[in-house]
């Protein structure tokens, strides 16, 4: 009996730890994903995706999607730290999961992976479009492209594409280039273009088009050529982000380890690029990658240290802050040279770009303008890619006091010296006037 | 016909200054002094004047102030001209020293006035 007792102690203290060590804001990736599945045979198709989340130090709970025991949360305390969501064809999530309870998990502030795939449910669907992707109508469409399709024995319908047209950014993507075309066959989106927090990051060839594979064309489709992406993301307001992707099949361990030829070219890749693609952008989804902090904002007059209250017209004051960029383990000094403050009230009236001293710190001095009332220090950093930054510090700034006007106007001197020599003038005259026989 | 009177009026302008001129000799010194004094100040007035032409007046006080004592002092001295001089019948009872004494009290009361106003 005193050994259950001892038992249940050791495994008690070994489950906070393992609490403790969950997401945080010292270490913004996320840890725990829950990973919702059709059926299991998924996770042995894409044991490669999985193992490599694994070896980064992910716990990836596999449930299946209608498993009557789902849960996000428990009193109010999210579960994971984001979600994978490979069950394209899911028509009704059991538990207490649905597409609301989902949408609520990404508002605040974790991070999605959808994948569809031909067939895709409404309910999948529904979740896409709240999140600024839209899929092709049409149930059974598939995206084909007759010019730039995979080379391959077994298919001959053209929907097994290969794209290249990534997306230009190292942070997303990483910075080796991935040589290799990626392979996929799925469904298609389009993303609004007004709509500036979801980018493509993988689109297909201009000769690409969404329809069913199995029907004769009647009508021109709907979906054609480069505005159809194949693989997308979105970075909200609150900084979660979302991975959606129209297949399920580029995530498995087939399409990893197949090579590739893309059609009308004659060179033929060993290995096709989405390991490397997908490696990276989980990554990034899992801001591993492009996560940002600002601390430390601190401003102060020229030659002094404490923050004052209040700043008066024309006084000098120093500002700085420190920016660092996650790199999967540790926090780095993030460099760039495009960071700007602005001392705004209304509108800017100074705007100055802050210079690095290369370790993580940036500053810049200024004269406060000659306007008086309530300014704000505010920077406001968005990139592709990174995390948005928008920081604020409210500052009130006076006019003179009455003592701190300068003392003797230059322009006043001749009347000051035309009114001293009217007084030494009248000195001299009584002098001479006295004085004289 | 008109060239006559173009050089009469010369002859005639001439005139008036040599007569000016011998009749101011005449004067007593004390009075040619004071003189020169108005003289001084009015000058002091009118470079204060261009000045403020042409930078414009944005110490106005200054200017009024650098201004005023300027032609205060002119009017003061004016007033003690006309006390002092003999040929004035009108204030031939007043001795001299008292107007000298009340030219003294008011210019102290007038750059009293000026400093302060000059900021």
């Amino acid at each position: 009996m005193f050994g259950k007792l001892l038992s249940t102690l050791l495994i008690s203290f070994h489950l906070f730890a393992i609490l403790c060590v969950s997401f945080s804001e010292e270490n913004p990736t996320d840890r725990r994903v829950l990973v919702l599945l059709e059926d299991f045979a998924i996770k042995s198709s894409h044991s490669l995706f999985f193992k490599s989340l694994e070896t980064r130090g992910f716990d990836l709970d596999f449930k299946l999607a209608d498993d009557p025991k789902l849960a996000l949360q428990r009193y109010g305390k999210y579960l994971y730290d984001a979600v994978i969501l490979f069950s394209p064809t899911i028509d009704r999530f059991g538990g207490s999961i649905d597409a609301a309870s989902l949408l609520e998990f990404v508002d605040s502030g974790h991070d999605l992976i959808l994948a569809a795939d031909a067939s895709a449910s409404e309910l999948i669907r529904e979740i896409a479009v709240e999140c600024g992707v839209d899929f092709d109508e049409d149930p059974a469409a598939l995206v084909i492209d007759h010019m730039s399709y995979a080379v391959s024995e077994t298919e001959e319908d053209h929907t097994l594409i290969a794209s290249d047209d990534f997306i230009q950014s190292e942070v997303i993507l990483g910075s080796t280039k991935i040589e290799a075309p990626v392979l996929f066959k799925g469904i298609g989106h389009s993303i609004n273009p007004a709509n500036n927090l979801v980018l493509t990051v993988l689109s297909a060839s201009p000769a690409a088009y969404s329809a069913n594979p199995k029907s004769k064309l009647s009508n021109p489709p709907t979906l054609t050529g480069s505005a159809i992406s194949l693989v997308s993301i979105v970075q909200a307001r609150n900084n979660a982000r979302i991975l959606i992707s129209g297949s399920l099949s580029m995530f498995s361990n087939r399409f990893f380890r197949s090579g590739v030829q893309k059609a009308g070219t004659t060179s033929k890749h060993e290995k096709c690029g989405n390991e490397q693609f997908l490696t990276e952008l989980s990554k990034w989804v899992f801001h591993e990658s492009g996560h940002l902090k600002a601390v430390n904002v601190k401003h102060h007059k020229v030659g002094e240290k404490d923050e004052p209250s209040m700043y008066r017209i024309k006084d000098d004051l120093d500002y700085s802050v420190e920016v660092y960029e996650w790199s999967g383990t540790s926090w780095e000094p993030y460099l760039a040279d495009d960071l700007q403050v602005q001392f705004y009230m209304m509108s800017p009236y100074v705007l100055k770009t802050l210079s690095t001293d290369q370790k993580g710190l940036y500053y810049t001095s200024f004269k406060v303008p000659d306007v008086y009332g309530v300014f704000q220090f505010k920077v406001e950093y968005q990139r592709l890619g990174y995390t948005s930054l928008s920081l604020s510090k409210q500052i009130p700034v006076r006019p003179f006091r009455h003592n701190e006007y300068e003392r003797f106007i230059p322009a006043a001197y001749p009347y000051y010296g035309a009114s001293f020599s009217m007084m030494s003038g009248f000195f001299i005259f009584t002098m001479v006037y006295l004085y004289t026989k | 016909m008109g060239r006559s009177t173009t050089t009469t009026t010369t002859k005639d302008a001439q005139a008036l200054f040599h007569s000016l001129r011998t009749a101011y000799v005449a004067t007593p010194t004390n009075l040619k002094i004071i003189d020169l004094y108005i003289v001084f100040a009015i000058v002091t007035a009118l470079i204060q004047g261009v000045y403020m032409a042409l930078v414009g007046s944005f110490p106005f006080n200054s200017f009024l102030s650098g201004v005023l004592s300027c032609v205060g002092t002119a009017v003061l001295a004016v007033c003690l001209r006309i006390q002092v001089n003999k040929e004035n019948k009108e204030f031939k009872d007043l001795p001299p020293e008292r107007a000298f004494a009340d030219f003294v009290l008011c210019n102290l009361v007038l750059h009293l006035v000026i400093m302060n106003f000059l900021g």
